[in-house]
């Protein structure tokens, strides 16, 4: 027979670099948490009765706390995923290979276009505007 | 445990986590940012009516799939092996509870997107 190492359930608390690999699968927790609320959200959007109710629901702290802890998951996981890309997918151009660091800033500045858009719809007076 | 008579599913979980990888990454920070964060915070006012309209569009399905289908399986094969590396599940329980609610909740949400259209 033969032999099988053994191995905790408590392995990854062994060595850091183990512990943020576990830290960076945990921030889909609360982007599980995010993704219920938008579909709540999304029901909502039927009456306006429904809609006031689930305003009201986002807006307790207990819900914005875990909201903005799926934020810094989501950038947390984007920080790390960016950087992975080069990796998994190296893209040459003719003879040159592409910088990696230039592939992560490009990723980086769609993040913040996509950002600008969101926040210019929904400012702009098209989805809402500036309190 | 993918297996089902002999097909292959690992792909099929792998490419739709990857897309949902994605769309974590480049989408879901704006997306909470304005609806999770800003407007509950009084910041930004949402305007149901347009919302709504916005919602039922071809725009709104686009915005369904990439802001909460594909991330809920991203998420779904995340836990399903961050399961597996706490040496919980394993075997098909898990594959099926995994999956079966990002389904449910890609389903719930194509159905709310239904719900919006002009033609429901």
């Amino acid at each position: 027979m033969a032999y099988k190492a053994p191995m905790k359930r408590s392995w990854w608390l062994q060595h850091a670099a183990f512990r943020r690999y576990m830290l960076r699968e945990a921030t889909v927790l609360p982007l599980v948490f995010a993704l219920c609320c938008l579909l709540a959200g999304l029901w909502s959007l039927q009456t306006s009765a429904q809609f006031h109710a689930w305003q009201q629901f986002m807006a307790q702290p207990w819900v914005v706390a875990f909201n903005l802890l799926a934020l810094v998951g989501a950038l947390y996981h984007a920080l790390t995923f960016f950087q992975l890309f080069p990796r998994v997918m190296p893209i040459r151009l003719g003879e040159k290979q592409v910088p990696a660091a230039l592939m992560v800033v490009a990723q980086w500045l769609g993040v913040v276009a996509v950002l600008l858009a969101m926040l210019w719809l929904a400012t702009s007076g098209v989805l809402g505007a500036w309190q | 445990m993918s297996r089902f008579k002999g097909l292959h599913l690992e792909p099929l979980w792998w490419g739709l986590f990857s897309a949902g990888g994605v769309c974590f990454a480049v989408f879901l920070p704006a997306v909470l940012l304005v609806f999770a964060v800003l407007a509950p915070l009084g910041v930004i006012h949402l305007n149901m009516n347009a919302l709504a309209t916005a919602a039922g569009s071809i725009w709104g399905l686009l915005f369904v799939g990439a802001v909460i289908c594909l991330p809920a399986f991203h998420a779904a094969h995340r836990i399903r092996h961050g399961l597996h590396d706490l040496k919980l599940g394993g075997g098909l329980w898990s594959v099926v509870l995994c999956y079966g609610a990002a389904a449910l909740i890609s389903a719930s949400a194509l159905w709310g997107w239904l719900a919006l259209t002009s033609w429901f």
